[in-house]
């Protein structure tokens, strides 16, 4: 995934203030939503264990709100935890989010598809300087080697439609666009060589569904991939599953998918499954105007039609 | 009708997912019309385009076939309404991540054939089956049907490595 070639630049990309300057305002917030009883419980961050993590928490007294935090490490889409495979936390009744703009669009792409209402969740917006990357060392403060590949071309830092916004957006660097080259690099291949690639690194999956648990969208009761008799995707790690898996997994988020390449963050054997997703989101803007999650929306693409849409490739 | 018979060395697999209201009535008045057609099709009925579900092409090419036919009502005709509407967009979408991921789509034909197209049919079929016979065997998923498991000795990574070794 091309981590080695490249030259990092490690000044740091936003200072100190900004992050405790965003975690007080979600802190000021969130008591003041829980003294008041407006909401059951705010789902946000809290300082893991060990220096530089966090983990997902769901504050439900003021004092636990005043531990919440924004930092670097707060890379966890939270909108995960307003789906159906997470009824414990959805029936504790209204909830408030800590909400990134990448999950934002998650959120509004659930509500899109009837998971959620607007009216059952208050959302702290955060103006978002950008999260760690999957491997990166987190001793070091956010910078261009440590930040995550998709905050590097991020089109959603500034939250919208959010009932609150914590912190202020400081000045950001235009950063390389990785992802972007990659896609360009790909595209630009022949069949035979785009197959390898990817037969490549699906030859590496090991099928834990890591991918799929992390996944806002994949909220099936029962996934069409776990499903025996009759059999659409073979279960185990070997290569035609993996392949049909993968393939499965971006087709069904087509039109969907809103970014937050959560897929590849967990991903114990660096598969570039964003990859896919862009791709897909990129075709899906060119073939039906379409963009995934910036409002929401009543049908996706796939779950509506015109007459007229292109049939060029049908005879 | 007389038609010579010629004999190839590659004989190619064709699915074809049809739909039951339209193309598959359309292959039954080409049966009944007594039109010649290569027999490497193997016609799989559905109620409607729009219940093929792209994991069916996909294991239909796992499981050996060199070509793909999928084919239903003309847009407008169809029993449900709007299933085959619904299936050009999902189809559209399709085509684009298979070639994204590196399949050949000249392997891969949609089209609409009416009950009443008879003639369509048989020249989809044949079509369909010369293409496939020049391009050769599909290997790519009967190589990946074949790999055993996940090897070790295409890791990548000097750490991926010392890990499997070290297993």
């Amino acid at each position: 995934m091309n981590k080695t070639a490249r030259k990092h630049d490690s000044a740091v990309l936003v200072d100190e203030g900004y992050w405790s300057s965003v975690s007080q305002a979600i802190q000021q917030e969130a008591v003041r939503l829980l003294e008041q009883g407006a909401v059951a419980g705010v789902v946000g961050y809290i300082a893991g264990r060990r220096t530089g993590t966090a983990m997902p928490v769901v504050a439900a007294t003021p004092d636990e709100a005043r531990q919440l935090i924004f930092s670097p490490a707060c890379v966890n889409n939270l909108a995960l935890y307003f789906t159906k495979a997470k009824k414990e936390v959805s029936s504790k009744g209204k909830l408030a989010i800590v909400a990134k703009g990448c999950d934002l669009r998650a959120l509004a792409g659930l509500m899109g598809e009837s998971q959620l209402k607007r009216e059952d969740v208050y959302i702290i917006g955060i103006a978002c300087a950008g999260v760690y990357g999957a491997h990166a060392d987190r001793s070091q403060p956010l910078c261009d080697a440590t930040i995550a590949r998709k905050c590097r071309e991020c089109t959603v830092h500034e939250p919208t439609g959010a009932d609150a916004v914590a912190g202020t957006l400081p000045a950001l660097q235009k950063l390389e666009p990785l992802e972007a080259q990659e896609l360009a690099r790909l595209e630009a291949m022949t069949p035979q060589e785009r197959w390898a690639f990817w037969k490549e690194h699906f030859s590496r999956c090991i099928r834990c569904l890591a991918c799929r648990q992390v996944c806002p969208f994949c909220f099936c009761e029962q996934c069409l991939c776990d499903r025996n008799r009759p059999q659409s995707v073979e279960t185990t790690p070997r290569p035609a599953g993996n392949t049909a898996w993968h393939i499965v997994r971006a087709m069904h988020l087509a039109g969907r998918c809103g970014g937050c390449a959560e897929c590849e963050r967990v991903c114990p054997m660096d598969i570039p499954l964003n990859l896919l997703n862009r791709k897909m989101a990129k075709e899906l803007k060119e073939l039906y105007d379409y963009e995934a999650g910036l409002t929401p929306q009543e049908k996706g693409p796939l779950t509506e039609y015109k007459e007229d849409d292109d049939e060029s490739f049908i005879k | 009708m007389h038609v010579d018979k010629v004999k190839h060395d590659f004989e190619p697999k064709i699915v074809a997912l049809v739909c039951t209201w339209c193309t598959y009535a359309g292959a039954d008045l080409a049966g009944t019309s007594r039109m010649q057609y290569p027999p490497n099709v193997r016609v799989v009925k559905f109620p409607c385009t729009g219940r093929i579900d792209p994991v069916f092409i996909l294991r239909a090419f796992q499981k050996g076939a060199d070509g793909v036919l999928v084919s239903g009502c003309h847009p407008g005709d169809c029993h449900y309404m709007a299933g085959n509407f619904h299936a050009r967009r999902r189809f559209a979408a399709f085509r684009k991540l298979l070639e994204f991921v590196g399949v050949d789509l000249s392997r891969l034909q949609f089209s609409w054939v009416s009950a009443a197209e008879g003639g369509k049919w048989v020249e989809m079929v044949t079509e369909l089956t010369e293409r496939v016979r020049q391009l050769g065997p599909l290997t790519e998923f009967r190589e990946l049907e074949l790999a055993e498991q996940w090897s070790g000795s295409t890791l990548t990574t000097p750490e991926l490595k010392e890990a499997y070794q070290a297993i």
